[in-house]
Order: C-alpha cells, then sequence, then structure tokens
C-alpha cells in the first residue's frame, strides 16, 4: 500500500453493512493525484457505494477513509473537499445554469459577483459559454451533463466524483462528452474517480481501472494490463470479449506452461499460478483461421461470418467449442460454412482461474 | 463541533445564572426581573435560587455544564470527546426536568425524605425563560455531540432537529395525552385494571352493527369508520377531479373555482351545519322547492348520517385538494410524454402513469379526510340527530355531559386511535416503498398530457356540480348575514355587521365598538404566530421521515400523527391535566393556544411535506450537499424552493385551522384570550345566528385576504419555464 | 452556528412569551348568554373598579374544567348555567363556601345555597316549558298541546323534539320533573310513550327550541327563558306550562376553591345577587326569575303565580347515585335503540 499523499484518497479496510446485506467487504485501495480511476463493475457490485462512501453519503460501518492525508471518516458530505457529478446530473430545476454552477461557491460565503464570474469560467471551460441566463429544462440532455459537470469542478474539489455521467446521452455524444471530460481532468490535474458499467466507456477515460465483482475488487490496474494480463475469467470476460477455454495446465515455470485442451497437449509462453484444471483466454483477434489445413491447429467449420469493413466477424465451432474471431484480414475472406484450421498467437494468451 | 458546544454551553450558562428559572407573573418582555434576578425568590435565576434560597435541587444543569467545560477542555480524541458530553447532558437533561415533575408548587411529589435532607423545600413555580433556555441548551449540546460521536449521518442540523421535534412531541403530545389515556385502564373506582379495558374497548355498545343488519342502529365506532371511510373516499375523488381540472385542462373560470375549493376551509364551524340545515331541513328552502316541483315529501333526512357526510364532505374536500394539486402538478410533464411515445393513449397514460404517481398523494389525502372526519365534532354535533352517534360526539359528552365519565371517555378515544392506526397501517403498505419521484435534476421541459376525454368528462361532471353546490351554500350563508332573522324574516339588515364590528367615532378619536373586535384580534395574532410555527415543524418532520434514517422512525412517524388523530376535546382537557401545573404551567395564556395549534395541525404539514417530498429526487440534496453545503443550507435553498405548494398548504391551512378550529380551543380559551370560534359557537348556542354568521363571513374574507397575500410571497414552484398544457387532441 | 440560533430562537422565544395568570383581577366564567355576561362584567367593573376579565363556556365545558384545574384553578368565579353543575361542583369540594347574605333572595335561590352549603347560591329561576310552532300545528292541523299527557298522543308523532338527559341538563331536568309529577314508574311509562312521538334526542338542550322555531319540529321541551326569547325575536312560538305542573332549574354562582381573587370574587357573587344588577336582565333580552326579591321582574318572564310548579328537589335528584340511576333506565327503556 502506498503511504497517502496530497489529493489521493484511501481506503482502509472499509466495510459498509446495510442491515444484514454486506455492501462492501473490506477494502483497501489507494488513488493517485492527478490520476482518473474508474470504478467498473455489474450492477450491485459495491462501484457506486464506495463512490458514496468516498462522498460522505454513506457512512462506512467500520474503517478508515482518508482524503488528501485527512482521516475523513466521521466527517459529512459538506465538509469533504469532493465533488460529485451525479447520473441524474441533479441540476436544480429552479435555478438558473449560472446559479447551478456557482451554488458551491455562494454556499462557501464567496460574494455573488465573484461567484458568478467563476461560474461563467466554469462555464466557458465546458464550452457553454453564454448560456448562463437559461434555466436547465431549456438545455438539450448533453448540455445539462456540461453543466453538472462545470458545477463540480469551479469548487476545485480535491476529488471528483462521477456517477455514471454518460448513461444518459445518446451513444454518440457519450463519446464526445467522455472525450470532453478526460480533457479537462488531464487539463486540470483533477483526481477523479468514475463510476461506470460499460467497459468501453471505462477503457477509453481512465489512467487506473478498478474492477469490482461481489462487493470486493476483483483486479486493478490500467486499461492495457487488464485487457492483456486479467487475473481472472471474469476479468477477461468483462473487459473486452474473451473466449474461455477450459484445459488442464500439466507444467509450468513462470514463463512456459503445458497445457492439455481439447485432448491435445500444448506448450505456451505465458506463465500459470500452479497447475491443475483452469481456463484459457484467447481474445478474438487472437486466434488465426485458415483455408489450408495446418499442421497444429484445430480442425473448425465457420457458422457465421460478418464483413463490418474494417474487420471481419466470425463464429466457429470445432473441438474447443464456439469460437468468437475477429480478423482484420480481408484479402481471400473465409466464408460461411467453409472448414477451417484454427491457430494463436500464442505470446498473448492467458491462463487463468487455476 | 467544539465550537458550537461551547456556544450552547455559554447559552446555558447565561440562563442559568442571569435569567429568571420560573415563570413569573409579570412575563419575561416586561424584563421587571431583572431587578430581582440576583436575589428574589420567585424572579431570581437557578445560581441564586441555589445560593440564597436553599433550592440546593436545582444543582443538575450546572453540574452537567461544568463537566462539559471539562470534557471540552481535557478530552482530546474527539469522538472520545464527544460520546462523553453526549452522556453528561443526558443525565443532565434527565435530573433537570426530574426535579421539576417531583417538586411542585406544594413541595416535593417524590421521594420526600431525600429532598428533606436538602433542607427547606417549600416548592416550586412552573419552568420559566431560564428553565427554558438551560433545557435547550442541554439538548442541543447533547444533539450537537451526538452527532460527531459517529453516530447519525455526522450532521449536526439533522440530529438537532430530530432531537427536537422528538422533544417538542413528547412535551406538548404524549405528555398531555398520557393524562387522559391512562383513565382508559382505571375501573369505576380508581383502580386499574387491564382486563376490563379490553372488554369496554371491544363492547358492542361501541362496536354493534345494527344499521348494516338491518336491526337497529350501529355502535358510534362503527358509524365513525364508514363515516370517515366514505368521507374520505369522497373528498379525495372531488378533491383529484379539482386538481386534474385545475393543472390539466383549459378551463376557463379557474379563479373562480379556486375559491369555491377553498372556501369550505376557511369556514368556522357550525356554519356549513347550519346552511345544510336552512337548505335542506324539513322547512329548509331547497325541501320547499323539491316538494313544489317534485311533490316529494319533506323529511328530516339532513338530521343523521346523510347531514353529517355531505357536510364533511363540504368542509374536507379542500383539504384534499390542497394536498392533491401539489402532487398532480408535479408530476413530470416527460414521464407523460415517455408514455405517449410508447403509444399509450390519453387514457392509459392517465391510468398507468399519472395515476400510479399520485399514489402517495391520493394515500396521504385520503388519510387526512379519513382522520378530520372522526375527529370532527361540530358537524355530528349539529347534523347528527339523535340517532346517528359517532365516536367524537360521544366522547364530548362524556366530558361534558350529564354524567362526566373520564374513563369512557378514554375509552372511546383509545377506540378512534385503534382506527386511526389501522388506516395509517393499510395507507402505508398500499403507497409501499417505491419511488415517486417525479422532480429529478435531470430538467424536462415537456407538456403536461392532456386528460384523455374520459377522465376529462369524470371531471368535469363530479367537480363542477360540487362547485356549484358549494356556491349555493354560501350564497346562503352570505344572505343569511344580511337579514334580520335567518330562515324566518329576510328583511335586509346590516345591523349584525355592526354590532359586532362597529366603529364609533368619539371625542378621543375612531373607536372599536363591535362586540368582536377583541377575539378577532386575539384569533389573529395567534393564527399569525402558529402559522409559520406549524409549517417548520410539520415539513422539518417530513424531511426527517423522507430524507432522513434513524432508528424509530416508522413510531415517529405516527407519534406525529397522535395529536391530530385525537379528538380536539380530549387534547383540550389533557393539555389542562397536563399544563395546569408546575413544571410547564401554561394554561391562561396565550402560548397554550399557539402549542395546541402547532401540535394539532403539525400533521398536515407533515403528510402534505411528505407527498411533496417523495417527488424531490434525492440526488438534488445530495448534490447540494457534495458541493459543500450543510443540510441547513439545502434545506433552505435546493428543498424549500422547490416545496412552494406543500409550504403553501401547510401555511394556508395551519392559519386557517387556527381561526376555525373550536373543540380543543374551547377548554383552552381564557378571558384575556379568547377565539373568535368560541365566541361564535356562544352566539350560535344563543340562537344569534345572525351575528355568528356576520362574524364568519368577516373572518371568511380575513382568511381569504391572507390566502391571496401568501399566495403572492410563496408563489409558484419554477420548475419549468411555462406551466402549459398540451391541446386536447 | 447561525443555524442552530435558527432553529431554536423560535422555541426560545415562545418559551420567553410565557406569561402567567394575573393575579389582583377577577377572572369569571360565565355560563349565561353573552350579551348577559358582558353587561354585568361591565356593570361590576364600573361599579368596583375591578379588572373583569370573562369569557362564556357552556355549564359542562366549564365543570369538566374545573375538574381539571383542581388544585391550581385559573378560573375565580362561575356565574349563571344550570344549577345541578354547580351542585356537583360544590359536592366535589371544587368550590367553596362564599359566606355572602342571602336573607333578600326568594326561597328557591336560598335553598340551593343550603343544600350546597353556601358554596353556589340561586340568582335566577328558569321554568321547564313546551314550545310549539304555531305555523307548523296549523298547517298541519294538529291541536297544541296543554299537559304533559298530551304529548302521548299520536297527533304528534314525529313532531316532537327533545334533548337526550345523558348530555344536556335541560333534558335531565325534564326527566326529573316528570318523575316527581307523575312518580318513577309512572314517569317512564310516558316517557316511553312520549318518545313513539320524537323525532330526534339531541345533544344541546337548547336546539330542540331552535329547531321548533324554524319548523324544523314541531314541538319542542326545553326552559321557557330560551323560548321567550326565540319568539321576542319574531319566531312564532307559543308557549305552554304543562298542566300537571313543570319544574325548574335554578342557576347558581360558585367561587372556585382556590381562586386566587376570593375577595373581588366574593364581591362579585354579591354584586350578581344584588337587586340592582339583577334588574338589568331584560336591557339583553334576559327572561329568567331573578333570585332577588326586591328584584323587578321582567313583564315577559314566565308567571310562577299562573305556573303550577312543583317543588323541584335538587337534594335527592341533584345527587350523583339519582342521576346514574335515572339516566341509567332511561337509556334502557326510554333511549331508541
Amino acid at each position: 500500500m502506498t503511504t497517502p499523499t496530497e489529493g489521493s484518497v484511501v481506503f482502509k479496510n472499509v466495510v459498509k453493512k446495510y442491515g444484514n446485506v454486506t455492501a462492501l467487504k473490506p477494502l483497501n485501495l489507494s488513488i493517485e493525484p492527478g490520476k482518473l480511476v474508474t470504478l467498473l463493475g455489474p450492477s450491485g457490485c459495491g462501484k457506486t457505494t464506495t463512490l458514496r462512501l468516498i462522498a460522505g453519503l454513506e457512512a462506512a460501518t467500520s474503517g478508515n477513509i482518508i482524503i488528501g492525508g485527512e482521516d475523513v471518516t466521521h466527517l459529512s458530505a459538506t465538509y469533504r473537499k469532493v465533488s460529485m457529478v451525479f447520473q441524474s446530473y441533479a441540476l436544480f430545476p429552479h435555478m438558473t445554469v449560472v446559479e447551478n454552477v456557482a451554488y458551491g461557491l455562494t454556499v462557501k460565503k464567496m460574494p455573488k459577483n465573484e461567484a458568478h464570474q467563476k461560474a461563467e469560467q466554469g462555464l466557458e471551460l465546458v464550452g457553454l459559454k453564454g448560456f448562463g441566463a437559461r434555466l436547465p429544462s431549456e438545455l438539450s440532455g448533453g448540455q445539462q451533463q456540461r453543466v453538472a459537470v462545470a458545477r463540480a469542478i469551479v469548487l476545485e474539489p480535491e476529488v471528483l466524483l462521477l456517477d455514471e455521467p454518460l448513461s444518459n446521452l445518446d451513444a454518440k455524444l457519450r463519446r464526445h462528452v467522455r472525450e470532453e471530460i478526460r480533457q479537462i481532468q488531464q487539463n486540470l490535474g483533477l483526481t477523479a474517480v468514475y463510476v461506470t458499467h460499460d467497459q468501453e466507456e471505462a477503457m477509453a477515460v481512465s489512467d487506473t481501472i478498478i474492477v469490482m465483482k461481489d462487493a470486493e475488487i476483483a483486479q486493478i490496474g490500467t486499461p492495457r494490463d487488464l485487457y492483456e494480463k486479467p487475473n481472472s475469467s471474469f476479468i477477461a470476460d468483462f473487459i473486452g470479449d474473451a473466449n474461455l477455454i477450459d484445459c488442464d495446465v500439466t507444467h509450468t515455470d513462470g514463463n512456459q506452461s503445458d497445457i492439455v485442451v481439447a485432448g491435445t497437449k500444448l506448450s505456451l509462453k505465458t506463465p500459470a499460478n500452479g497447475t491443475g484444471a483452469g481456463k484459457l483466454v484467447i481474445r478474438p483477434h487472437q486466434v488465426i483461421l485458415s483455408n489450408e489445413k495446418t499442421e497444429t491447429g484445430f480442425e473448425g467449420h465457420v457458422t457465421y461470418a460478418a464483413y463490418l469493413g474494417n474487420m471481419t466477424q466470425y463464429t466457429v465451432d470445432g473441438p474447443l467449442g464456439q469460437l468468437f474471431v475477429i480478423s482484420n484480414v480481408s484479402e481471400s475472406p473465409i466464408k460461411m460454412g467453409d472448414t477451417v484450421s484454427i491457430n494463436f498467437k500464442d505470446n498473448d494468451i492467458r491462463l487463468v482461474d487455476i | 463541533m467544539t465550537r458550537t458546544v461551547t456556544m450552547w454551553l455559554l447559552i446555558g450558562l447565561f440562563g442559568f445564572v442571569l435569567t429568571p428559572w420560573y415563570m413569573t407573573d409579570a412575563g419575561f418582555w416586561g424584563f421587571s426581573w431583572i431587578s430581582g434576578v440576583a436575589s428574589d425568590g420567585e424572579s431570581g435565576s437557578a445560581f441564586f435560587l441555589m445560593l440564597l434560597h436553599g433550592r440546593a435541587w436545582l444543582f443538575p444543569p450546572l453540574i452537567a455544564f461544568a463537566l462539559s467545560g471539562v470534557a471540552l477542555l481535557l478530552i482530546k480524541n474527539p469522538v472520545q470527546k464527544a460520546r462523553v458530553i453526549v452522556g453528561i447532558t443526558g443525565v443532565g437533561l434527565l435530573f433537570t426536568m426530574m426535579q421539576g415533575l417531583a417538586i411542585v408548587r406544594g413541595g416535593p411529589r417524590f421521594f420526600e425524605s431525600f429532598y428533606s435532607t436538602l433542607g427547606g423545600v417549600d416548592g416550586q413555580l412552573g419552568f420559566g425563560a431560564g428553565a427554558g433556555i438551560v433545557l435547550f441548551s442541554l439538548l442541543f449540546m447533547l444533539t450537537t455531540a451526538y452527532s460527531s460521536a459517529g453516530k447519525g449521518s455526522g450532521d449536526a442540523f439533522v440530529v438537532s432537529l430530530i432531537g427536537l421535534i422528538i422533544a417538542l412531541v413528547g412535551v406538548f403530545v404524549f405528555y398531555p395525552v398520557s393524562h387522559i389515556l391512562v383513565n382508559a385502564f382505571r375501573v369505576p373506582g380508581g383502580e386499574f385494571s387491564a382486563t376490563d379495558f379490553l372488554t369496554r374497548l371491544f363492547s358492542s355498545e361501541l362496536w354493534h352493527i345494527g344499521c348494516i343488519t338491518f336491526s337497529g342502529s350501529c355502535g358510534p365506532a362503527i358509524n365513525s369508520l364508514v363515516l370517515a371511510i366514505l368521507t374520505g373516499a369522497s373528498t379525495v375523488l372531488l378533491g383529484l377531479a379539482f386538481a386534474l381540472i385545475f393543472t390539466r385542462t383549459n378551463f376557463i373560470a379557474k379563479p373562480l373555482l379556486r375559491v369555491l375549493t377553498v372556501i369550505p376551509i376557511i369556514t368556522p364551524p357550525f356554519v356549513i351545519g347550519l346552511a345544510l340545515i336552512l337548505l335542506f331541513g324539513r322547512t329548509g328552502s331547497a325541501t320547499a322547492l323539491f316538494a313544489d316541483l317534485f311533490g316529494w315529501e319533506k323529511t328530516r333526512w339532513i338530521y343523521g348520517f346523510g347531514g353529517v357526510y355531505l357536510a364533511q364532505v363540504l368542509s374536507f374536500t379542500p383539504i384534499a385538494f390542497l394536498v392533491l394539486i401539489g402532487v398532480v402538478e408535479g408530476i413530470s410533464p416527460s414521464m407523460e410524454e415517455a408514455s405517449q411515445t410508447l403509444d399509450a393513449n390519453a387514457w392509459q397514460t392517465f391510468r398507468y402513469v399519472s395515476f400510479p404517481l399520485m399514489r402517495p398523494g391520493l394515500a396521504n389525502a385520503f388519510l387526512l379526510g379519513f382522520i378530520e372526519s372522526l375527529a370532527d365534532f361540530g358537524n355530528p354535533l349539529v347534523l347528527g340527530g339523535g340517532r346517528f352517534n359517532v365516536l367524537s360526539t360521544e366522547i364530548y359528552f362524556s366530558i361534558v355531559g350529564t354524567v362526566a365519565d373520564p374513563a369512557k371517555a378514554a375509552i372511546l378515544a383509545m377506540a378512534l386511535l385503534m382506527l386511526t392506526l389501522g388506516a395509517f397501517l393499510i395507507q402505508r403498505k398500499w403507497v409501499g416503498t417505491k419511488s415517486y419521484a417525479t422532480v429529478t435534476g435531470k430538467a424536462d421541459s415537456g407538456q403536461h398530457a392532456a386528460l384523455s376525454r374520459g377522465v376529462k368528462f369524470a371531471a368535469y361532471t363530479t367537480a363542477l356540480p360540487w362547485a356549484a353546490f358549494t356556491a349555493v351554500v354560501y350564497s346562503m350563508i352570505a344572505f343569511g348575514s344580511f337579514v334580520k332573522l335567518w330562515g324566518y324574516d329576510h328583511t335586509f339588515t346590516f345591523e349584525h355587521y355592526i354590532r359586532a364590528f362597529g366603529i364609533k367615532h368619539t371625542d378621543f378619536g375612531w373607536k372599536l365598538k363591535g362586540v368582536a373586535w377583541d377575539s378577532y384580534f386575539t384569533t389573529l395574532e395567534i393564527a399569525t404566530i402558529a402559522a409559520p410555527l406549524t409549517a417548520i415543524v410539520g415539513l422539518g418532520t417530513a424531511y426527517l421521515l423522507v430524507r432522513q434514517n434513524f432508528f424509530g422512525k416508522n413510531a415517529f412517524e405516527f407519534s406525529t400523527m397522535l395529536s391530530f388523530a385525537i379528538p380536539g376535546t380530549v387534547i383540550g382537557v389533557s393539555y389542562i391535566l397536563a399544563f395546569n401545573f408546575p413544571p410547564v404551567e401554561l394554561t391562561g395564556t396565550s402560548i397554550i393556544l399557539i402549542i395546541v395549534f402547532v401540535f394539532r395541525n403539525m400533521p398536515v404539514g407533515v403528510r402534505g411535506g411528505i407527498a411533496a417530498m417523495s417527488q424531490l429526487d434525492k440526488s438534488l440534496d445530495e448534490a447540494s450537499i457534495t458541493l459543500g453545503a450543510n443540510s441547513f443550507t439545502t434545506v433552505r435553498r435546493v428543498i424549500r424552493p422547490l416545496m412552494g405548494p406543500a409550504i403553501l398548504a401547510a401555511l394556508t391551512y395551519s392559519f386557517v385551522r387556527a381561526i376555525t378550529s373550536v373543540s380543543a380551543v374551547i377548554f383552552l380559551v381564557s378571558a384575556r384570550h379568547n377565539m373568535a370560534t368560541s365566541f361564535i359557537v356562544g352566539r350560535v348556542e344563543n340562537g344569534e345566528f345572525g351575528i355568528a354568521i356576520a362574524y364568519s363571513a368577516v373572518l371568511i374574507f380575513t382568511m381569504l385576504f391572507a390566502i391571496i397575500l401568501l399566495q403572492l410571497l410563496i408563489g409558484k414552484r419554477k420548475l419549468r419555464r411555462t406551466d402549459r398544457v398540451a391541446k386536447a387532441h | 452556528m447561525k443555524k442552530k440560533t435558527l432553529l431554536s430562537a423560535v422555541a426560545l422565544t415562545a418559551v420567553l412569551s410565557a406569561g402567567s395568570v394575573y393575579a389582583g383581577e377577577l377572572n369569571v366564567v360565565c355560563s349565561n348568554e353573552q350579551d348577559w355576561c358582558d353587561l354585568m362584567a361591565g356593570n361590576f367593573e364600573d361599579k368596583t373598579g375591578h379588572t373583569v376579565n370573562m369569557v362564556r363556556k357552556s355549564t359542562g365545558e366549564t365543570l369538566a374544567q374545573v375538574r381539571a384545574e383542581a388544585g391550581n384553578p385559573k378560573i375565580d368565579v362561575w356565574w349563571g348555567g344550570t344549577g345541578d353543575p354547580h351542585l356537583i361542583a360544590a359536592a366535589e369540594g371544587l368550590t367553596q363556601a362564599s359566606g355572602v347574605d342571602t336573607s333578600d333572595l326568594l326561597g328557591w335561590a336560598q335553598n340551593l345555597a343550603t343544600i350546597s352549603e353556601g358554596r353556589t347560591i340561586g340568582i335566577h329561576l328558569g321554568v321547564l316549558g313546551v314550545a310549539y310552532n304555531r305555523e307548523i300545528l296549523e298547517e298541519k292541523g294538529i291541536a297544541p298541546p296543554a299537559c304533559w299527557k298530551d304529548l302521548t298522543d299520536p297527533r304528534f308523532k314525529g313532531e316532537i323534539q327533545v334533548a337526550n338527559p345523558n348530555s344536556s341538563g335541560t333534558a335531565y331536568t325534564e326527566l326529573a320533573t316528570v318523575v316527581q309529577v307523575f312518580g318513577e314508574d309512572d314517569a317512564f311509562k310516558l316517557l316511553i310513550e312520549i318518545g313513539k312521538n320524537v323525532n330526534s334526542y339531541t345533544k344541546s338542550g337548547s336546539a330542540p327550541s331552535k329547531a321548533a322555531a324554524r319548523g324544523e319540529t314541531g314541538v319542542s321541551i326545553g326552559f321557557e327563558h330560551d323560548m321567550v326569547k326565540l319568539r321576542r325575536k319574531g319566531f312564532p312560538l307559543e308557549i305552554v306550562s304543562p298542566c300537571e305542573g313543570t319544574g325548574y332549574e335554578v342557576g347558581g354562582v360558585s367561587i372556585i376553591k382556590g381562586a386566587k381573587n376570593f375577595d373581588a370574587a366574593k364581591q362579585w357573587v354579591e354584586f350578581v345577587l344584588s337587586a340592582e344588577a339583577q334588574s338589568a336582565g331584560p336591557q339583553v333580552g334576559v327572561y329568567n326569575v331573578p333570585s332577588n326579591s326586591n328584584a323587578t321582574i321582567p313583564a315577559e318572564a314566565p308567571s310562577v303565580e299562573s305556573i303550577k310548579l312543583i317543588d323541584y328537589d335538587f337534594a335527592t335528584y341533584g345527587s350523583t347515585d339519582t342521576r346514574a340511576r335515572l339516566l341509567a333506565r332511561w337509556d334502557s327503556e326510554v333511549k331508541p335503540k
């Protein structure tokens, strides 16, 4: 565990229970300053609870929460230097846009003129200059979302919390706004904690992703780490697409592992945690299909093929079960109904769940 | 925390040393106590009473303050410090209240020997300014410390609010009501018995159902129950029809309708009953008309269930309307639009989207109508005739009848409470735990869906005839105030107004000669003080119930309904029993009237507040809090502005109820503080309908004026730039 | 910090504003008509210089309040209303003897003082009577009643209104009167017969006469001074004193035990018993018989000589036991099921 530094969030054995229901098992984490960290996981995994614990909207049942080096476990949300962007935006419907953005400042007794000035700057930052006099009801969804972001960042919080901020936007806008959020965060050097259930969104914006499952952390890492080095089939499946194939590890020495899959012995340039039954993680683009019969490959049968312009998707039945395959090779496309041989780029294959 | 606790500690010490501990005859604001605060045995402060007058039993607050001070200075760990202060102030509060209860005017009441060792115990007066300051400062020290002790939400405002409301409800609802309910367990002769209590509570005298089986009459409990269910349901139906017409149609005469929906609530008691008799009595105008037109027989049907039901629906529809209009207005148009884009027609949208979203409003409106009907006493008295007995009148006459029977009154009150509790529980179940938030932080600019043809037709055919009926009743009343002898001699006259509100020019300028002026001003003054207090306490409670979670919340919620559910007569008598003696001696003052209004009418604020607040998405509060606002600022700047209609309803209702309620105040009014209703009832009893109605008419106009003023001051919520209604298709 | 101040400022203000009862004045509860109350209070103030704080409450409400306040009363003196509740208060020790001279008073007024050991004294007499609405009876062709027995005649079916003795002192006086005139068993037979014609047993004692005045019922039973008053207002009411003899109520005045202004209260009692004060009644439409033998009797008052008044036994029929027994019997035999 790293020592707490300015601007970071540290959880020490934080537990949250609602009556008999455990919403969060003892949780330890540390968030580095200036980074955008995403809490990712299926619904009910505890990611929103974690976010609300940071905000102070929920009280921890036990453990300590440290923000910016200060123990805030018993400090109410009002006094924590965090601000939050809500899924529903939570814009105050009776205030104009600029009043909404200036709210946090005026609450802190900043003179109204000054607060409005800063609010206008904040609006400019999110590209809403000149919208200050409108009511939230007169803005589009994307604009409301940006007002919510502006409202949170004008307070210059130590930590910016974002609770599924894009879920109310349409797909195209979502991509645009997430880029904006990422840009603002990096420009201002904000520490941000971002909750989402969308792994693509998480990959696109995060410095670090914390994947949660069943009220605890499943894996922490950079988007690349998680994708390339998943520590479980859950992560492998949740981050990107993956083919998970049952296998038996017979030998491993740290760099090289011998496995048996579908009755075939293979030697892979990848480590395993031990020997015994496990799962083979093969990403769709790591599968190489060819029309010619090869020496080592398995034989399969293409049941589905879809040409998507920059790539082609295949579903292949074979001794390994049904495989999902993506190919960037545009020449000599394999067609539906073809019999193919299946090979892997074995340096990127992972062995998990052993 | 340390700062706030220290502030309260200093305020408490100030109260302990420098203000008179007891309530003195001269009152506080006269400041005549200043000279005697350090010496006098009556107007002295607790500190000097202890030192100079041997009242050593006043020590607990001083010890609590001293120990808290030590804890503040010496204990470093904030959580530990807070816990210690919670303990100290808790014990201090307990002992301070115990000495008040134990040593009353006549000397010690309990533990005589213990006190006699302290020396000269000669009794004491009721709590005054000093005691009040000390008790409140101890309470707030306790709540502030508690919030920092790692318990609760860690929010001093919320914990203090909970503490304050529990303390107030405890002192002004439970303490007095327990005085009278204890009688329920008393058999004639003074002994206590629980078994006797149950047999009497469920006796067939109360619950027989002869009227349903056509074998005679029903027991008062059954009468009350049937009446309350029908009244509750009818008022909700009518209130909903009016609310829909207001928010979802382009009806032309909305302002007129608005007046008609408000007037009944601002009508003093008995007036509606009298008007109904003059219309539908055996010699009533409507009866005569129908007899001439259709040859109908002139009967006395108005005396009995029919009349009481009619009068109650007239009286209580506005309450349902006030609750429902906020709810109907608050339903987010986008939800209705969403439904329409899913190809639902107007009726389906209403049936499956709008109507279910109104559930909390409907349930709360019904509960209010139900309870009002149960507790109503004026209408059954005037119109019940001899056979239609309900619990509230039975209770009244078991207290003031020819044979006073406090045990029977208490049993009947218990039966009434049982019905209320039942309704409350059923309501809770029906509303359930679904979310009814429609004002979310995600703004929308849509239009309210127009009503389907069927719903619109139903709303119009329900509401408009009723509005016409109300108009007729009130024209009768207005007419009655301008004629010599209402119902007999219809010569036009101003005489009643002149007698009540005459002004005369004398050598010393203009003089108020009318007999009604005194009670008129007292009434206005008390209502004006009580209304904002009621709204604050009621909506504060609603805020706690909707937005905060704490131990014992359900019991807390029900306890806030208690004072409303108990008939005014019982409340009135229990207030005398509880507050005529130290430690809290309030009878004969205007404060007792204000307090009784605040705690009797608070539940309306609570119900309306709950209905309105459950429409506000919780993320609005949370956004405000994470933006650095505390709960108080959040309430002030976010919740309050969005609660406009609910606040208006609470203020209006409590103001009006303070002016029109009669049963509770009849025991509490005193010569100096007489209320308008008590005056009117006296005149009605004396057969002087003219002046009673003239007075009522003046009150009605006063209240209308006040309501319009309130509406201008508080205004509407600005949720959307315009509140539009889609054109009907 | 500011928020707490706001939160509690209101509460503190309320506590601080608390005044208390005002000594050195006279606190009167009046159970008479409002105008009579106001007039007498004004006259008393003019005469003695005391400040009178007066509030009007019905007898039942006053008794309930006096009971609840026992030990620390806020009322000094209770004036008006039927004698029964005054007697009850005296019997329960809620009132105290005033020691005022009663020698000028008529016998029935002294009688009340004797029964109560001086705790309550008679101030006026109200005769129990029957009223009928002339217009209604003419319209329906019903001959007016003259006696209690007439009321049992089927011609009055659905036309008689009387109060319920459980809630109304007036109706209890009627019950006790009939019992004293006919003897208990015959009285109940009579009441059962009358009951067949009764359209409603009202809660309030004055309600039946008001209903008769407006024609909501043909005949009512109640106190004659109420009926006189309605007739004076112009309603077509005729008043009958039953031929078999009728009872009456004696209004009382009592000083509450523990009264803080006993001397002023005593002066009040002396004042309301004086001939001068009592003679003012007709000014405000009070038409009962005053208790001071020297007071002017209003012309409209029922003339005691022409009415067959029974010798009403207040001691027996005012006692709690008799009352409870008669009411229980009324409930089981007369009250409509």
